[in-house]
């Protein structure tokens, strides 16, 4: 393909070479006889001249060409010098020109073929006429129309490569130097914002200490907002920066106070009107705003906004939906959960591990409806619910799991093996022994792993059929360390004189006590 | 007829420079945006993280960090220690002794009072023999496994590793590496995060610790190198972390972890067959075996990035040593694209294979070779006496900007997302060495990824028929592996 | 008077320990992170410690080293927002530190804890 298509571009090029040499050669008599006269030699052209049998000898005799007389006239030796033309137009002399290629004879036309032949392959260039301008150049310049940006731009596009190049350093300089300049600008202000926020930090410190020691929580709530002006002054607090500096110090410092200090931060947050600026973030296009408008809601308990916070539990941003839930599941008075149940986004283990800590937190004021959870259609929820009973040892709900577990799918299966597992649901071992018996290796896996604190001799049936058939090689390690735990003996049995190190290798990992954390 | 073949090839060559700059300062420029992009959704995010909950959290992972250490006696007690003392709830480090020959095990079994366990270790994928599994017998060193095996290179070890781990997440370190004490649970971040994507693997930043004051496995003072390598390496790292691979990052198509620090899913690594021992660059070879073996089973897959400061590492500041990884590092590339040439370009392979493969290939294993005919070809224009030259030179003094530009950016951007660097002299020193280092040690750069390619012909690591031929499915190298253990 | 040191890389917690301190009439120093921590401890001699675990610099830790080496006798406070089980906390009981203030806290809470302590 390649080839080809180089081949076709060399033979366009050849044809062009060719079309542009015939161009250079001129057509009428005369140009072509200047041409001739200019070139002065052509390798391997030669010519004669025939004069008419009238020229009288003497004349035959000056012009110094070695002519003889024959029937036709007088003719010349073959010549190969085109420069004596110029004499003889001169001397207005009539004479004929017979064209002598290599000294074979040849006509005008295949001298022109000739010529471009030579031309065409690089042996012979030609020269072009020096005309020397007959006229003063100035004289010549002045008559010429001024047409600077015409003519310009012709040569200069005219030169594709220099284009192409100067457009390149072009927009590599634009782009470079836009892109120094907001680096610049960015650093810029960034180091101002820091300075101004290390002055607001100084300028807030003292009079928040001195607000939360001296006066009490009740004093606080009847404050007016000017009252609050020698602490917080009024022409700062509507200063943006200043504003986040003030909420970032009150909530860091909430995170870390107990009891009444607590309540007199939040007071404070209210007075000051710092609570309609995180309603208000809320509302925001940007995510990281909304983000920052939740985390605030969800640490100074601006219970007010939850209504709003709720639209936001189900957005597609996963920052933004899961700060929604965090603040729901905390601030909520009610132990509904639906706004989790009715997620359609999948939950990701760091959604549930934020979720978790506040549920922890939560639970200990108030019981949640965790079964809620199971009937959610996202079954990322479903197994959150599931894991959520283990974790905060919901032994009421064990009787539900049991209820969904014939008809779960295979993920719930094996979280809900696990839930049995750390809780000690000695009642569900029919089920764990289903489990051994399932087609999916996962929760066969988590089947066995249960069976070890939950089985009975069913299982160890089971158990010991699945290392008959199992090849791999943890599963086995997993089987026998179930056994081992249930049965000593059956263990002893599979393990010793079977004749196969594996068994052996396998027994000795169990009993080592070095590996018991392995 | 052959002058006239000459100049019509001048001029197709001269088009390809002039194709090849454009791209060249258009890609840069797009790296640039997507990398600022993808930095300030990160510092954003890293607002409303709290990374406490992670350490103790029951639905956090589980990590795996595997320590593969040759003749470490002097260091090792001290560098597992400190990894011992990391702050993560579940986890585990598995030392694994690539057959030293000084006292590296020695020292282990008598700090960490280990001793010899029977420990059911199975081959799964391939390595070298092992010698013996040790275990310590006191309780506050339950977390070590040392594992004593014969000498077989860094993926062997490696691999060894991977058998004998149990949790969900492989951490692959170096041993030396300095880590800081939170840096499992802001690497393990990313795998957590992803809802309908599986996260394969993250790769974290490796900061340089030469010069700089390290306290409690944080660098607490940054400074400069006092060498000019060491210095420029500086500019390369962030130029490398924080433009090229977070830029990658964002449009999903990082393709190279480092192998001092880099987390992966256990699960995928074991269904890949582990480390490709038989490459230089097993790091990189890894990672684009994973993607491929995710494109092959169609599940959607990401791999993450961590921008921050979380292991520092020291680089080589004698010209020797830094001139054989770099010649390691270019075999690596080469070795890596030709064992998977099959995604070229292929649309199965998505970014990886229609703009990440492509990519490398073009910058990062050519580049030498380009810029070697580039200036071969600007001085057969000057010999000819060829009118364009003149835009030649004018090209390689824009390529010259262009690396001022990048290196500019990729040190301002440090400023403005971490300004570790913050005594004014060291900025300083770094502004020297972005003016110069184009013109001294870019050269000597390019000369060692040229001894890399011509290396890789000569067939220096002797495995070379088994690369050009390359696996046919991410699965070969799997059976390959299993092949040969039966 | 007895002297207390406050060693606390949160200028708004150490300014309300301060502040609260201050009315119970003791005379206080703050200091930002470890290295001045384990400066003022050689020249101020303190008759009492109040330290977080995790500052910039040096741990918690060193700094509780470095004071039971030069004043066994002076009590030291923790004040940390680790909880109780950390085995870094675990390791400052070992080095026989006087108490324990788990953060979130109360500054009277604290006060009480200091008047203990010095008795």
């Amino acid at each position: 393909m390649k080839k080809s298509l180089l081949s076709i571009l060399l033979g366009f090029c050849i044809a062009v070479g060719k079309l542009f040499a015939q161009d250079i050669l001129p057509k009428d008599s005369t140009e072509w006889m200047n041409f001739l006269h200019i070139q002065n030699q052509v390798p391997g052209l030669g010519y004669q001249l025939t004069f008419s049998p009238s020229l009288d000898s003497l004349r035959a005799k000056n012009l110094n060409l070695n002519l003889s007389k024959t029937d036709s006239g007088w003719v010349s030796d073959i010549r190969e010098d085109f420069g004596i033309f110029s004499q003889l137009q001169q001397d207005s002399l009539d004479f004929q020109l017979t064209y002598f290629i290599f000294s074979s004879q040849n006509t005008e036309e295949a001298v022109r073929e000739y010529i471009s032949n030579l031309m065409r392959n690089g042996d012979f260039d030609p020269v072009t006429e020096k005309v020397k301008p007959k006229e003063d150049l100035v004289a010549m310049a002045v008559k010429s129309p001024y047409s600077p940006v015409f003519g310009n731009r012709y040569t200069f596009t005219a030169d594709l490569k220099l284009f192409v190049v100067t457009v390149i350093i072009g927009f590599f300089f634009m782009v470079a130097l836009l892109m120094i300049l907001v680096m610049l600008f960015l650093k810029a202000r960034k180091n101002r914002r820091e300075i101004l926020r290390k002055e607001y930090d100084q300028m807030i410190v003292d009079p928040l200490t001195t607000l939360l020691f001296e006066k009490e929580l009740d004093e606080l709530s009847n404050m007016k907002i000017a009252e609050y002006d020698p602490y917080f002054p009024q022409s700062y607090l509507s200063k943006p920066l200043y504003q986040d500096v003030l909420i970032h110090r009150i909530i860091g410092l909430n995170k870390k106070m107990k009891g009444e200090f607590k309540e007199k931060l939040k007071t404070i947050y209210h007075q000051l009107g710092l609570d309609q600026v995180s309603a208000a973030k809320i509302k925001q296009s940007k995510w990281h705003i909304i983000a920052e408008g939740l985390v605030e809601i969800n640490e100074m308990d601006l219970v007010e906004t939850l209504r709003e916070v709720k639209k936001l539990s189900d957005s597609s941003n996963f920052h933004v939906r899961s700060l929604a839930v965090s603040a729901l599941l905390n601030l909520s008075e009610k132990s509904d959960l639906s706004f989790l149940r009715d997620q359609t986004y999948p939950l990701s283990d760091w959604q549930q591990m934020n979720y978790l800590r506040i549920i922890k937190f939560v639970s200990a004021q108030k019981q949640l409806k965790i079964e809620m959870l199971f009937e959610s259609k996202n079954m990322s929820i479903r197994i959150f619910g599931i894991k959520l009973v283990r974790m905060l040892g919901r032994v009421d709900l064990l009787e539900r799991l049991a209820e969904m577990a014939t008809l779960a799918s295979n993920e719930e299966k094996i979280e809900i093996l696990q839930t049995y597992e750390e809780i000690g649901a000695h009642m569900e071992v029919d089920f764990i022994n289903q489990c051994l018996k399932s087609e999916d290796l996962d929760v066969v896996k988590q089947a066995i792993e249960t069976s070890k604190s939950l089985g009975n001799e069913a299982s160890v049936e089971l158990l010991s059929g699945l290392l008959e058939n199992l090849e791999d090689f943890s599963l086995r390690l997993l089987i026998l360390k179930s056994i081992h735990e249930l049965d000593k003996t059956k263990f002893d049995e599979l393990t010793l004189n079977r004749g196969n190190s594996t068994f052996v290798e396998i027994r000795n990992h169990i009993l080592d006590p070095k590996l018991i954390y392995v | 007829m052959y002058s006239f073949l000459f100049y019509l090839i001048l001029e197709v060559v001269g088009w390809m420079f002039l194709i090849l700059s454009f791209m060249v300062i258009f890609i840069y420029l797009v790296m640039m945006i997507l990398s600022s992009l993808e930095m300030r959704d990160y510092l954003r995010k890293n607002q409303f993280a709290d990374y406490g909950d992670i350490i103790t959290s029951p639905i956090a992972p589980g990590v795996s960090i595997l320590a593969p250490a040759y003749n470490e006696g002097q260091t090792i007690v001290q560098n597992v220690k400190s990894l011992l003392s990391l702050h993560y709830g579940k986890f585990e480090v598995i030392v694994i002794n690539d057959g030293s020959k000084d006292d590296t095990l020695e020292k282990l079994i008598q700090s960490f009072e280990l001793e010899k366990s029977d420990f059911a270790y199975h081959a799964e994928i391939e390595s070298k023999p092992i010698r013996g599994v040790y275990k310590s017998t006191n309780m506050s060193y339950r977390r070590l496994i040392v594992i004593d095996k014969e000498n077989g290179g860094k993926a062997d070890a490696l691999n060894a590793g991977i058998n004998a781990a149990h949790l969900e997440i492989l951490a692959c370190i170096d041993v030396d590496c300095i880590l800081s004490s939170d840096s499992i649970s802001r690497m393990v971040r990313p795998f957590m995060e992803e809802t309908n994507k599986k996260v394969i693997a993250v790769g974290g930043v490796i900061g340089i610790a030469n010069n700089c004051d390290v306290q409690d496995g944080t660098v607490t003072t940054y400074r400069v190198p006092e060498t000019t390598l060491g210095r420029f390496q500086v500019i390369e790292y962030f130029r490398a972390f924080l433009m090229g691979r977070m830029a990658w990052a964002r449009v999903n198509g990082l393709m190279l972890i480092s192998g001092a620090f880099g987390f992966f899913r256990t699960d995928i690594v074991r269904k890949v067959g582990g480390y490709f021992p038989k490459t230089v660059g097993e790091d990189m070879e890894l990672v684009v075996r994973m993607r491929r073996y995710m494109c092959e089973e169609n599940i959607p897959y990401k791999v993450g990035y961590v921008p921050d400061p979380l292991c520092w590492t020291e680089v080589p500041e004698s010209k020797d040593v830094l001139a054989r990884q770099r010649n390691r590092w270019m075999r690596g590339t080469i070795e890596t694209l030709q064992l998977h040439r099959k995604i070229k370009l292929n649309r199965k392979y998505g970014i990886l294979g229609t703009v990440s493969y492509p990519f490398w290939s073009l910058f990062e294993k050519n580049a030498p070779i380009i810029e070697i005919l580039g200036l071969i070809y600007t001085s057969i224009l000057i010999f000819v006496g060829d009118f364009s030259a003149i835009y030649f030179i004018a090209l390689l003094l824009m390529m010259y900007l262009l690396s001022l530009l990048v290196s500019s950016f990729s040190v301002l951007y440090e400023q403005i997302a971490f300004n570790h660097y913050k005594d004014k002299k060291d900025l300083r020193k770094l502004i020297w060495m972005i003016l110069t280092e184009p013109l001294w040690m870019h050269p000597m750069v390019v000369w060692w990824g040229l001894k890399g390619h011509w290396d890789f012909i000569k067939g220096k690591g002797g495995w070379g028929s088994m690369i050009r031929k390359g696996f046919k499915t991410a699965e070969d190298r799997k059976n390959l592996s299993t092949q040969s253990i039966s | 008077m007895k002297k207390i040191l406050i060693i606390e890389d949160d200028l708004l917690i150490s300014s309300l320990v301060q502040f609260r301190l201050k009315k119970d009439g003791y005379e206080t120093y703050l200091v930002k992170d470890g290295n001045e921590g384990i400066k003022a401890i050689d020249t101020l001699s303190p008759d009492l410690i109040i330290t977080d675990v995790m500052m910039p610099f040096r741990s918690g830790i060193e700094i509780i080293h470095h004071a039971k080496k030069s004043l066994p006798q002076t009590p030291i406070i923790v004040l940390s927002s680790l909880g109780e089980e950390e085995q870094v906390v675990l390791e400052a009981f070992n080095l026989g530190v006087a108490d324990f203030v788990p953060k979130p806290f109360n500054p009277n809470e604290l006060a009480i804890r200091v008047k203990r302590a010095l008795s």
